[in-house]
């Protein structure tokens, strides 16, 4: 159907519609009205308790932190974000002299090639990327896409390691897109992450790491 | 009534299967974990105001959110088809399948698709689809439907997944949830990663960016907008949101009242295909809006369902819901706001009974994060089923009669002497009653009428007096 | 001055369960209050309603109305479903018609819930009543959720010397009746009965209260079909006059 026809179709039903009287809204709407607490405290409850595992350290910390959890899982190989991306100086020198080899992040333009890429996600065991933000009232962290940010790293492995600040933590999703309005439409791909992939399908069984990872490590900097 | 199969008779069917057992435990588990979620969260009854507000505005001026909307997709590279109904959206899907050489896809769990039963369709052109949401899979694999919108399989048995893995897959019997998840991820991993295009729905599309949000837990809803090299979303077209601001208001409510999340674990947001430098996501993206029956509904009497965002509280919450298995209501829409959608989108003909099956008790409003007045739309609709003569005879007629005896206060008064006259006669519980009083007595006795009625208490009270 | 109300006793209390009836008088004129009786009332048009037939529900409104608007004071209805179609149904019905329209507003504004009344309206929660029961509370679903009815009938109750309380398991889950749903769809509806059931005989109680007799009917025929039970089945009116067991 044209657009034009769509939408007048559209128009005439609902310029008759009969809906609810509404007050009219004003301006964007109001924020969570929410007793204060603590976020990076808040942040990090509400994420253990979706089975997430935080590592709060010092800035100098973050390297050998993220190292040990890779060591911890047996992954010698791990797909990440740009270094810049990550914010942590020195990060992939020290995971390369423990013998931890980086996986190329860029998919081919070109269907083959793109096919042939992905195949070596399959045994994929582990990513590293940064963070955009953090969410302290769900244990959230909002990450996205853009040069040097594969969505891939907090997706296809069975680990996935994010490094966040305690400075990047709002309360909400409204109060960060109040903060930063323009984050949500900055990358083609903006995804909020709360705790491992998991699914109650069957009977009701909370299962973890379904298509997603199964385990999510964030690596909160003390700033 | 009119069905072929009334919700009653598929209600007979589905608990003499064992299905509804199941169903109803998931579900009321589903409700708690609401009801705890809402009551740590101290902005919850703002949310909703809030809430409603926004998907009042966008339904009462949808014909320009969805312009603004179209607008924003094209700017960030996407595409946009206007789809009037199921046949062309499953048309253009097709003929954009075969053009661009698309052999395998993968599907998130999706409502609407379901609604126009995509699969179908794109099998047709010789598209091998497969389901990737664990209970979609397991009811694409078993040849089954959904019974709940967002627990697909909530009626259905570890046991009976496991039997099925076991023949479908040729893997070991196993019932363990823990261990069936693992042979679906292994199986659709190499499925994920080889597909050509990625079909999803789409939970809000947000009018402001051009962005098409999907919501999911298990991480399918991500692959299937990431991996394959073309993403199609197909989207209700009711189900917008003005701005960014709005759809976080929006996610505040929606993870809490499906599954008592704080938040689902994948919040998702598409704006456009990959972008110059961006070293992954999809080379396009097409986003279908879909009428289908809704521009009907906004102008008619249920214009309100429409505000619906699909969290499945209403159904979780519902005791005629969880005693009669989702597969009664005959849609891939059950519960209470199957009952109003599926007549208003598809027609009271075939689904005249399904605004009866509601003991109107309320729950659904108060559970509805938008807090859609779902009672008074059944009311309506059952009127419209009796208007256009729809209603079964026997209920006719003794409304009818009733109300001849309830408007003359004199036949009134002599039916209830009629009926003390029989009280007398019999002063115990009746074990049986004719003809459609059998569907009472078929249960419960029923109560012989007063040996005197209250007319003739009061007027002996007052003669004593 | 004594207040004066009026009484519609509902269609089924009137043919079905009178002594409910009795016993809303006897509370009333033992709290002060005069009662009348408008004696061409009939039904307030809800069972048509509710079935999706409104001519046939308009008409009995009509006439609920006629009979009602020439009555002056609050209208007492023993029944919050009955209650609820008074007050929210009633003035949508015959919204067409202006006249009309102002009459339903009129008496719409006067109907009050009996326990509404007694503990809103009178201020009174012990109404001298005395009875040895483990009582549970079945919160009918319109008075509760369209009218708001939470904590009245179960002030009331706890104010009944010899009563003790009983929790009720899922107490705000419909029971199943519905109405003409009992009958349209009666293994649904005996389904949820089923589960009310069990979650009375397991309460406790030896005694049910509920303020609406559609629902107390349904139950009481469920129990009756299981045979011995010892719980017993009471409108709330009942439980405050102290109506006797032979009195039914």
């Amino acid at each position: 159907m044209e657009r034009e026809a769509f939408l007048d179709r559209v128009g005439a039903a609902r310029s008759g519609a009969l809906l609810p009287a509404t007050p009219p809204r004003r301006g964007a709407p109001s924020l969570p009205r929410l007793p204060d607490a603590d976020l990076a405290a808040r942040f990090v409850a509400r994420l253990v308790a979706v089975d997430g595992e935080v590592h709060r350290v010092d800035a100098g910390d973050a390297a050998s932190t993220i190292d040990a959890i890779l060591g911890r899982h047996d992954a010698a190989e791990f797909l990440a974000w740009d270094e810049e991306a990550i914010g942590v100086p020195g990060l992939f020198e020290r995971l390369a002299a423990a013998g931890r080899r980086r996986v190329p992040a860029s998919t081919p333009a070109d269907a083959a090639g793109r096919l042939a890429h992905q195949a070596g996600y399959r045994e994929l065991a582990a990513a590293i990327t940064g963070a955009d933000a953090g969410l302290a009232e769900s244990g959230s962290v909002v990450l996205v896409s853009g040069p040097g940010r594969p969505r891939m790293a907090s997706l296809i492995p069975s680990v996935h390691i994010a490094v966040l600040r305690t400075s990047q933590i709002e309360r909400t999703l409204p109060h960060l897109i109040a903060a930063r309005p323009a984050l949500a439409a900055a990358g083609s791909n903006f995804v909020v992450i709360t705790g491992p992939s998991r699914t109650a399908d069957i009977e009701m069984t909370l299962t973890l790491g379904v298509h997603g990872p199964r385990h999510v490590h964030v690596v909160l900097i003390d700033d | 009534m009119t069905a072929p199969v009334s919700f009653l008779g598929r209600v007979q069917r589905d608990r003499a299967a064992g299905r509804v057992t199941a169903l109803d435990i998931g579900a009321r588990r589903l409700t708690e974990r609401r009801l705890a979620a809402a009551a740590e969260y101290p902005a919850m009854e703002q949310m909703r105001d809030a809430a409603r507000a926004i998907r009042l505005d966008v339904l009462a001026n949808l014909d320009r959110y969805l312009g603004r909307f179209a607008d924003a997709v094209e700017r960030t590279g996407g595409h946009v088809f206007w789809a009037a109904d199921g046949d062309e959206a499953n048309d253009h899907i097709a003929r954009l399948a075969v053009d661009r050489g698309v052999r395998t896809a993968v599907k998130s769990k999706s409502m609407v698709t379901e609604e126009i039963e995509l699969n179908a369709a794109l099998a047709a052109a010789g598209v091998d689809v497969t389901e990737t949401d664990l209970g979609e899979f397991i009811v694409q694999l078993s040849g089954d439907r959904p019974s709940h919108i967002i627990a697909p399989v909530l009626h259905r048995t570890r046991h009976e997944i496991g039997e099925l893995f076991a023949d479908e897959l040729g893997v070991g019997y196993t019932d363990d949830p823990v261990r069936l998840n693992a042979i679906a991820r292994r199986h659709l991993r190499g499925i994920f990663l080889n597909a050509d295009m990625g079909i999803s729905g789409a939970n809000f599309g947000v009018a402001e960016t051009g962005g098409v949000c999907l919501v999911t837990n298990e991480g399918n809803g991500r692959l299937t907008t990431t991996a394959p090299r073309i993403h199609v979303a197909v989207m209700g077209m009711e189900r917008l949101v003005p701005t960014m601001a709005d759809l976080a208001v929006m996610l505040e409510v929606l993870a809490r009242s499906a599954t008592g999340q704080r938040m689902s674990v994948y919040t998702n947001i598409v704006t456009g295909p990959r972008r110059p430098g961006d070293p992954d996501g999809p080379d396009e993206v097409h986003v279908v809006i879909l009428d289908n029956g809704r521009s009907e509904v906004l102008g008619g009497d249920a214009a309100e369902i429409l505000a619906c965002i699909r969290c499945g509280a209403c159904l979780n919450v519902c005791p005629v819901y969880r005693a009669s298995g989702g597969h009664a209501y005959d849609s891939v829409y059950s519960g209470p706001v199957g009952a109003v959608l599926t007549p208003s989108l598809d027609g009271l003909a075939d689904h005249a009974d399904l605004p009866h099956a509601s003991s109107l008790c309320g729950a659904c409003k108060e559970a509805c994060p938008v807090r859609i007045d779902i009672p008074e739309m059944l009311l309506t609709l059952r009127a419209e089923v009796a208007a256009v003569g729809l209603a079964p005879d026997w209920l006719r007629r003794g409304v009818r009669l009733y109300a001849e005896a309830a408007t003359r206060p004199g036949l009134w008064r002599a039916l209830l002497a009629t009926g003390g006259l029989l009280g007398r006669a019999r002063s115990s519980w009746l074990d049986s009653l004719p003809l459609h009083g059998a569907g009472w007595t078929d249960h419960r006795q029923f109560p012989p009428p007063a040996t005197r009625s209250f007319h003739q208490r009061w007027k002996e009270r007052t003669r004593g007096a | 001055m004594a207040p004066r109300v009026q009484l519609f006793v509902t269609c089924l209390i009137d043919g079905f369960s009178p002594q409910v009836g009795d016993a809303v008088v006897n509370v009333l004129e033992r709290a002060g209050v005069t009662v009348e009786f408008p004696f061409d009332q009939t039904c307030c048009g809800q069972p048509p309603f509710n079935a999706g037939f409104h001519d046939e529900s308009r008409r009995i409104v009509h006439h609920m109305l006629d009979v009602l608007d020439a009555t002056e004071g609050p209208i007492v209805v023993p029944s919050g479903s009955c209650a609820d179609m008074m007050i929210h149904h009633a003035p949508d019905l015959v919204a067409a018609d202006a006249v009309r329209f102002a009459q339903a507003a009129r008496v719409a504004a006067r109907v009050r819930e009996f326990t509404t009344f007694l503990v809103e309206d009178l201020g009174l929660t012990d109404v001298g009543a005395r009875l040895e029961a483990r009582a549970a509370y079945h919160p009918s679903c319109h008075g509760f959720r369209n009218l708001g009815i939470r904590e009245e009938p179960e002030r009331l109750l706890d104010a009944v010397e010899g009563v003790s309380r009983c929790e009720l398991a899922d107490a705000d889950e419909c029971c199943g009746f519905g109405g003409l749903f009992s009958v349209e769809m009666p293994d649904v509806s005996a389904a949820m009965m089923s589960r009310k059931l069990n979650a009375i005989e397991q309460s406790g109680a030896d005694l049910l209260v509920g303020v609406d007799v559609g629902c107390l009917m349904h139950l009481e025929g469920g129990l009756r079909r299981r045979g011995a039970s010892h719980v017993r089945i009471r409108h709330i009116a009942e439980v405050l006059a102290g109506t006797p067991e032979d009195e039914r």
